[in-house]
């Protein structure tokens, strides 16, 4: 066939001297038309000259075949996937492709956690791949915090009914399953054919690196992977658009005037700034303009907290509970999506709002904005910069350098009072305060480790975040639970040479322990804390708000919140899956126990602590009541 | 740890469904909350977040309240000492802790 093809490309043979070619060589008639369909851009682009010979080349094999080829082609390493019998000419594909690698997840959805982890800490393209629709539906979780989060991240899973049986309701069938995920995902396709596949993989890739970023699914028929065929393969940078966006240059002057004149300026920094590594283009921006920075809920750290200009986190979602500066008359986001969850604006109407980020749907949806900047904030912030030192004077020079001072004071009282956390009356007691677990792990960090943070109702302190070289976070969004750990292992699989720390509440542990089992098979050295209070605290808190002095707290009667009663054991879960672990109930008890948790590491082995945390809040009694349902007191049989 | 679909997102609401700023919490005056020192500072910065309900079903002593007002030290709250010790006061002699509760169920 190879030399049919290459007489058909370089012209010796016609369209159809090539079909009969094909024919009298067995293959059918269709086939054969498929795969001369398949040839015509190639034959285009030779024609053209346009196509240098090694970004393209055909492949003969299965579908499965074709799909690993393109995804090496993609630039793909990893493979994250959980057994999907379908899928077997691409396993055996990857026998003598050892350069993608596959990596089996016991569950789906902490599988796909593990990828977006991979993803964000590298920078490198990974697919998720899982049986079906059934498999699909347990990754779809994470597919929405790949969503929310805008992580490139490609899914793929095939339809188990063949072209030749579809629309039967057989197993495994639904109809119209790439459409289950389109609210979830920028892009959803179904191939048709199976020469099809690699076309298909690398929009599904484009698509999902394209900025704003975000996930998409791609799916065909699981005859099509065990399909003999003939495809086009093509080098993933051929297909890229590479797009990073300049602002408007008019915008920007007008962002850049509003921000010199301004009294008291503030920036607020997001997940762009981080992910296109203009960390310290923010820091050059905000010194420039004496200007205080925070950041609203996001993934990563973006700003170093340790910069006299970070004025912390609006504790309450909504800059005016800043303590510093209180009514801003110009407000710049950076790369933030802004999550609002309250009919108030983060913003203040009040503010001259600047919004800058990659994203241009967003903008406006929710904020009055003055100056919008649609850009990859890296050029962006290049750009306003330049145009804001074009139009300062000696005057505006000396006002920032004033406003820098008056930051700086506030900055520092800040410090010393968030130091106070350690005053608390209960510091030293078992089972132990969050805050002391968070502090202690604080204490123990490497001073550029990794903390992985899926403890929702924790909020950290004393980590000093500093994305340029110090302690990074990820942080998540999204909120499906049960990704900590997964990313964690992730995360680990990315940056094996930086110490990783998840940090994870109990209840969102065991949505999703899994990966344990992959930390301990990869080797990846991972500490593992959890707060275990053996409650859900935060619903508990939050649902008793809204019910005040209501009949549930009279009689002390929640079914929501408690855990206990049996107590779940982490560390015991954890040794299930291969990672050694134990419980602290003290605080000397976790500092003993972190430092075997290093050991462990350094030679290569995960940890996990699980660390005992006082249930603290509203109408918590020491024995919680639970719901009386005990249905072995029922039975009649006792069998 | 309270593991929450949503959870801090739920706490973000929380944070929402309560007064729109520490001077309209000021001005609102929320009943059961006599004057006395502690107050001001109680109304500027706790009402942020928490509804003034919340105060109702938390009464416990001094120390408790103490404690929880450092908790909130680790969410963010900017406190000194000194505001710690006399809020402190205020909410135990406001929201003292209850006689014990007698219809605590075992199962």
């Amino acid at each position: 066939m190879r030399e049919l093809v290459a007489r058909y490309l370089s012209r010796n043979i016609s369209r159809r001297g090539f079909l009969k070619g094909l024919t009298t060589a067995g293959v059918s008639l269709a086939a054969a038309e498929s795969i001369l369909d398949s040839l015509i851009p190639i034959a285009h682009a030779q024609g053209t000259g346009g196509v240098a010979p090694e970004s393209v080349k055909m492949v003969e094999g299965t579908g499965g075949e074709c799909f690993a080829e393109q995804l090496i082609a993609s630039g793909v390493k990893y493979v994250f996937g959980n057994s999907a019998s379908e899928d077997a000419q691409f396993y055996e594909a990857l026998v003598d492709r050892p350069q993608l690698k596959y990596i089996l997840t016991p569950h789906e959805g902490p599988g796909a956690a593990m990828a977006a982890g991979y993803v964000k800490a590298s920078g490198e393209p990974a697919i998720v791949m899982q049986a079906a629709v059934v498999g699909l539906a347990n990754a779809m979780g994470q597919m929405f915090n790949a969503y929310k989060e805008q992580t490139p991240l490609v899914f793929y899973s095939y339809r188990t009914d063949q072209t030749r049986r579809a629309g039967r309701d057989g197993f495994e069938e639904v109809a119209n399953q790439e459409q289950i995920v389109q609210p979830l995902t920028k892009y959803s396709w179904l191939a048709r054919r199976a020469d099809m596949i690699p076309e298909t993989v690398r929009r599904g890739f484009k698509a999902a690196w394209t900025p704003p970023y975000g996930p998409t699914y791609i799916s065909w028929h699981s005859d099509f992977n065990d399909e003999k065929t003939y495809a086009e393969i093509v080098a993933q940078d051929k297909v890229d658009p590479r797009m990073r966006v300049r602002p408007n240059p008019a915008e920007v002057e007008r962002a850049a005037k509003l921000l010199v004149e301004a009294k008291m300026p503030l920036l607020i920094v997001g997940d762009e700034v981080y992910s296109t590594k203009a960390v310290s283009k923010a820091v050059e921006f905000a010194e420039l303009l004496g200007m205080p920075v925070t950041q609203v809920r996001q993934i990563y750290a973006s700003f170093p907290e340790s910069h006299p200009l970070w004025v912390g986190g609006p504790p309450a979602a909504r800059i005016s509970s800043l303590d510093f500066p209180k009514n801003p008359d110009v407000v710049i986001n950076v790369g933030n999506k802004l999550q609002h969850n309250s009919p108030q604006p983060i913003v203040a109407r009040e503010a001259k709002f600047i919004d800058m980020r990659n994203d241009s749907w967003s903008m406006g949806n929710v904020m009055n904005t003055e100056v919008p900047l649609v850009a990859d904030v890296a050029y962006g912030l290049d750009d306003l910069k330049a145009a804001v030192e074009g139009i300062m004077t000696s005057a505006t020079y000396k006002k920032a350098r004033e406003r820098a001072q008056e930051v700086r004071s506030f900055s520092e009282k800040m410090k010393n009072l968030r130091a106070l956390v350690t005053k608390n009356p209960d510091w030293n007691r078992a089972p132990m305060l969050a805050d002391r677990v968070t502090w202690e792990v604080a204490q123990f960090a490497d001073k550029d480790a990794i903390i992985v943070h899926e403890a929702g109702s924790v909020v950290l302190h004393g980590f000093d975040f500093n994305p340029e070289g110090g302690r990074e976070l990820f942080f998540y969004y999204g909120a499906h639970l049960g990704s900590g750990v997964g990313t964690a292992a992730g995360v680990k699989l990315a940056r094996p040479n930086q110490q990783v720390i998840c940090l994870v509440g109990d209840g969102s542990f065991v949505f999703g322990p899994t990966a344990l089992w992959n930390m301990a098979r990869l080797e990846l050295p991972v500490i593992t804390v959890v707060y275990n209070n053996h409650a859900y605290g935060g619903p508990h808190s939050r649902v008793i708000e809204k019910t005040a002095g209501g009949k549930m707290v009279q009689k002390r009667q929640f079914v929501h919140d408690y855990l206990g009663s049996p107590d779940m054991n982490m560390a015991q879960i954890a040794k299930g899956f291969g990672v050694e672990a134990e419980v602290a109930e003290s605080p000397e008890q976790l500092r003993a126990a972190l430092a075997r948790a290093r050991k462990a590491t350094v030679d290569g082995k995960p940890y996990l602590i699980d660390a005992q945390v006082a249930r603290v809040g509203v109408a918590w009694s020491d024995k919680p009541w639970i719901p009386p349902i005990i249905i072995a007191r029922e039975r009649t049989r006792k069998v | 740890m309270p593991p929450i679909r949503g959870k801090t997102v739920a706490a973000f609401l929380a944070c929402s469904l309560v007064l729109a700023s520490p001077a309209l919490a000021q001005r609102a005056q929320p009943a059961g909350f006599p004057d006395a020192p502690g107050k001001e500072v109680l109304l500027a910065k706790c009402f942020q977040c928490h509804a003034p309900t919340m105060w109702q079903d938390h009464r416990q002593d001094r120390r408790g309240w103490e404690s929880v007002l450092y908790r909130m030290v680790g969410r963010g709250a900017l406190w000194t000492e000194d505001e710690i010790k006399t809020m402190a006061d205020y909410l135990a002699t406001a929201y003292p802790r209850p006689a014990p509760a007698s219809n605590q169920e075992t199962p």
